[in-house]
């Protein structure tokens, strides 16, 4: 290893001066103005262990080894998406060519609301970049295991989406409460598929919660939980908009909170999410990460207001120590809690979602069956309808996880050929992870 | 009629330019006070011409290289308003004394500077010093800097002062710093070195303006030098690069080799004009807000020393001599040149005997020359293709330059220097690229500093928001009446500024002169959005007056 070369932070920056969701949507070219500002004028790009790097455009297979877009992922994105996607690629790539010891993706537009069946955008997202940077690094660099932590104060419930049923990657998720704040979800109770149970971690904190609960999360159950999981790489959903000052949410923590979480995390790869704050918060907390993740000194980064930050109550402190109880609790249990859920599920496990995309105005309903197979993870098959003001689209997809046995595959297949027979569906869809591709049948 | 004077390594030269003519040459030995030498170089080309004829002299002087490296320069005392961030003790050229006072990134000052911090650090300033001030965000708003340089100058009177903000209207507070520390480092030097030149000029009876080359290719007069030393660094590949542009001004993508003695200096050039680096130049390793050229320098030229470890033929970096085939001891790149007959100077059956010592057995001597070109060539052609590399790989931060990005694409190559009519034509062939080597390129950097154009620049940064406006390198901030600021208005204003400081520096276009030519090198405009409205605009104008030269220059034969 020529770990003596690599610089200590590989930084893939691109604030996409020249895209917007619309002129006056928090996703807008001025989001990372100020970050730009500050991170030039400490002179960071100057400094001997961080180099930056250039955002490659993300292939269309790379976007389709995670999504299904109806009618296709071409006709809903824009190239900004492209260029995100491709951002954080780059930085796992750094990272893995050993050029780096870890990177951060400081793009946009961000991705960890987007599901696996892509209608449009939803909570700012339409490709779900660190997803693509996963399936990526699985396909092209044979990693196996991978834990995910989204420290995004909105629950990643895309991310949690596309990696609900896959017991190699470790999603945790911690964030306010979803009874409190945007997409709502990401309750304790969603821990995941029958094979992939407590494989998804949900931490909902309640609204004010500051440094103090957050480290406690990170110290009493994050950072244990990496330690049992043992993953070939970690990645860290760096949303910002836990911090005080945030427009959108509702907590209390700091630049200081963040950069100390960066640096404890130790996370290989870092992708930005949310954060609109864009002027008391993003120029620090970024600037704080960036230092945390190339093992300087970040002591004097401190946010200029930082008098107005709210301290923790009582009550959210009382809240997290409980929460942190529980969730030891679960994840002791939780061997024994999937043999169980396996055993209850039967050959076939099902749900029903309501998906709502509130960029695009759209009503999503969606039926997952997944098969519980002794063999392999199982294939999935997903019916949905998308619902506008003016049209429904109907949408039928097999999915063929990795290393799926010969019968899952071709249960999968006749599933989807039914599909098409039946006449029920505009697009049906056949999406296979080990022949890396997606059709349309 | 133009003089220009070039210090090198080895020689001084001067030249005289008029209507487009390189009419008289001179080349004496650079001394070691740099300044006899100048005089020698004048004295000689003046013997040429008459004196009185002269409209400029300018002038390209590794002074402040050769201060800094001597150890003449001036301790600083470096008083630095870093706020919140990096610390910047480690990243200081000395130790700075760390003041109070911040400015954000939208120009507000969160916290002001305090007197009483500036007292205690005047107290322990020598009398007779130099002082750098700098803070974080003083391109935003330059007061703060300003306010605590007044009080230095009321506390401690100092010799001279250097403001971050005035070294340049782009952000990167270490560059400023560093540009700020090293300003008022070569001051004193630098000042002694003009106050000289001018009296050695006034004893020849020379009227004419006196200019300085910078870094990047502008020139500046003697007077703005001596407040701004700094930009004078690194003026020898600039000279080089205006050379260049005289005797044959590239047209589209190109790239040039200055082939020397002992390296060859590349670089890439766009429509035109060559690429500048990207943030500033480095002097002794901290990186500065000096405009330079982007140039990378191979250790190839013509006295590059030629021999074999085992069979393995190695060229360079190292030069022992001149070649062989001119009376030197060690083969040389020169004696292959020799020997293919690329070039026909030199002792041809020397240049024989250099390539027998270094042939291989059974290899015949023509074969050898050619080992030795393909291993010196593909040394140049692997480092452009790194240049060219990098040079793609350069951030960009917007969709629209990642979707279409404006690829480097050379259509020639330009060669100066004494190894270049041996070496380019073979490196151009290798690159499939025109080949042009202008004559006269010998005095190519005495010639380039003489026809190198006056040039500034000022950045107008206006946020329609906090209605106001500043020109960090005037030092001046702003109100404005209203929010309403259209992005022409606000190049307007920009070109009004550019206008004052070229008057200010003396540069202001002269009647019957050749007319300038204005370049916006930076356009940003952003809308302010606050709770979906939009409150505002931030708008960054950069304009400069563009370097380049007064005139085309004809080489001639002969010279």
């Amino acid at each position: 290893m020529d770990g003596h070369d690599a610089a200590a932070l590989g930084l893939v920056f691109f604030p996409a001066f020249d895209w917007a969701i619309s002129p006056s949507h928090p996703e807008r070219e001025e989001r990372l103005l100020y970050t730009r500002d500050q991170i030039v004028e400490e002179g960071l790009l100057d400094v001997g262990g961080i180099r930056e790097y250039k955002p490659q455009l993300a292939k269309w297979l790379d976007l389709q080894r995670v999504h299904i877009g109806v009618p296709d992922i071409a006709t809903l994105i824009t190239d900004a998406h492209r260029v995100s996607a491709g951002g954080a690629i780059t930085a796992a790539e750094a990272v893995m060519r050993r050029e780096v010891s870890r990177a951060f993706a400081l793009v946009r537009p961000p991705g960890h609301h987007a599901m696996r069946v892509v209608h449009g955008t939803r909570g700012f997202c339409t490709v779900n970049i660190e997803a693509v940077m996963v399936e990526y690094l699985r396909r092209h660099w044979g990693i196996r295991r991978v834990a995910i932590v989204d420290t995004d104060v909105h629950h990643g419930d895309g991310t949690q989406d596309i990696f609900y049923h896959d017991p190699d990657t470790l999603f945790i998720s911690f964030h306010q409460d979803g009874r409190t704040l945007y997409p709502g979800s990401g309750a304790v109770s969603e821990l995941g598929g029958p094979a992939a149970l407590a494989a998804t971690v949900n931490l909902p904190l309640p609204p004010g919660t500051g440094d103090q609960g957050l480290h406690a999360v990170l110290d009493q159950l994050i950072l244990p939980m990496l330690e049992d999981f043992q993953p070939d790489i970690v990645i860290n959903s760096a949303g910002q908009d836990n911090h005080y000052s945030d427009p959108l949410a509702n907590m209390s923590v700091t630049a200081q909170g963040y950069a100390r979480l960066a640096e404890k995390l130790r996370a290989d790869i870092a992708v930005l999410e949310g954060g609109y704050s864009i002027e008391d918060a993003l120029p620090y907390v970024n600037v704080g990460i960036i230092l945390a993740m190339a093992g300087m000194d970040y002591s004097r980064v401190v946010e200029p207001d930082i008098e107005r930050c709210p301290r923790q109550g009582a009550e959210q402190t009382i809240y997290v120590e409980r929460l942190i109880r529980q969730w030891r609790e679960i994840w002791s249990n939780r061997e024994t809690m999937r043999r169980e859920a396996r055993a209850k599920a039967g050959d076939f496990w099902r749900r029903q979602r309501r998906i709502y995309y509130d960029d695009s105005g759209i009503d999503e309903v969606q039926r997952e069956t997944v098969r519980i197979c002794p063999q392999c993870h199982g294939y999935m098959t997903i019916d949905t309808q998308a619902e506008t003001s003016f049209k429904q689209t109907t949408a039928f997809a097999a999915i063929l996880p990795r290393e799926s046995c010969p019968a899952c595959r071709r249960a999968a297949t006749d599933a989807a050929g039914a599909a098409r027979k039946s006449g029920d569906y505009q697009h049906v869809y056949v999406q296979d992870k080990d022949g890396d591709s997606l059709e349309e049948i | 009629m133009w003089l220009g004077i070039d210090v090198g390594g080895t020689f001084t030269d001067a030249v005289i330019i008029t209507g487009g003519k390189l009419v008289a040459v001179a080349k004496t030995p650079t001394t070691l006070d740099l300044l006899t030498g100048i005089l020698n170089a004048l004295d000689e080309v003046l013997t040429k011409v008459d004196a009185a004829a002269i409209r400029r002299v300018a002038l390209s002087t590794t002074l402040v290289t050769n201060t800094l490296v001597e150890g003449r320069n001036d301790p600083v005392a470096l008083l630095l308003m870093p706020g919140p961030g990096l610390d910047m003790t480690p990243l200081s050229p000395v130790t700075p004394w760390l003041l109070s006072g911040y400015v954000d990134h939208r120009g507000r000052e969160t916290a002001p500077p305090r007197r009483g911090e500036v007292e205690i650090a005047c107290r322990q300033l020598p009398a007779d010093g130099v002082v750098a001030v700098a803070g974080k965000f003083s391109v935003r708003n330059p007061l703060p800097e300003a306010t605590v340089a007044g009080w230095v100058r009321e506390l401690a009177a100092p010799r001279h002062i250097s403001l971050g903000s005035e070294m340049s209207g782009g952000l990167n507070f270490p560059r400023r710093m560093n540009s700020a520390y090293f300003n008022a480092s070569v001051w004193r030097a630098y000042g002694r070195f003009a106050s000289v030149m001018e009296e050695g000029l006034h004893q020849r009876k020379i009227k004419a303006d006196v200019h300085i080359l910078k870094g990047d290719g502008g020139t500046m007069p003697l007077a703005v030098a001596a407040r701004m030393p700094v930009e004078t660094i690194f003026t020898g590949p600039a000279a080089s690069v205006l050379g260049i542009m005289a005797l044959q001004t590239p047209v589209g993508d190109a790239i040039s080799l200055d082939i020397g003695g002992t390296t060859t200096d590349i670089a890439l050039w766009r429509n035109g004009l060559p690429l500048l680096a990207a943030a500033g130049a480095r002097i002794q390793g901290f990186p500065t807000a000096v405009r330079s050229y982007w140039l990378r320098s191979v250790g190839i030229g013509g006295d590059s020393y030629v021999r074999r470890d085992g069979e393995r033929l190695l060229v360079g970096p190292q030069r022992r001599g001149p070649a062989m085939a001119v009376g030197g001891e060690d083969p040389t790149v020169t004696d292959a040149l020799r020997v293919t007959e690329a070039i026909t100077y030199g002792d041809a059956a020397k240049a024989r005997r250099a390539m027998a010592q270094v042939a291989l057995p059974g290899q015949s001597l023509r074969a050898t020359a050619e080992e030795i070109l393909t291993v010196a060539i593909g040394e140049i052609c692997r480092n452009i293709g790194d240049m060219m590399v990098e040079e793609a790989a350069a951030p960009v931060y917007r969709v629209e330059d990642i979707i279409h990005p404006v690829k480097f694409a050379p259509a020639s190559l330009l060669g100066v220097g004494g190894g270049a009519p041996g070496l380019a034509p073979r490196v151009a062939a290798s690159l499939a690229v025109a080949c042009h080597t202008p004559r006269s390129a010998q005095v190519a950097n005495a010639i380039g500093a003489a026809v190198a154009r006056p040039t500034t620049q000022v950045t107008l940064r206006a946020d329609t928001v906090q209605k106001c406006y500043v020109v960090p390198e005037l030092g001046l901030r702003r109100e404005l009446p209203n929010t309403h600021m259209s992005a022409d208005a606000a190049w307007e204003l920009a070109a009004k500024y550019l206008q004052e400081r070229a008057g200010r520096e003396g540069i202001a276009e002269a009647p019957g002169a050749v007319p300038w030519e204005t370049e916006r090198v930076l356009d940003e405009e952003f809308n302010v959005v606050r709770g979906f409205r939009t409150m505002g605009k931030i708008m960054t104008c950069r304009l400069q007056v563009k370097p380049g030269v007064l005139t085309a220059v004809n080489g001639g034969e002969g010279i």
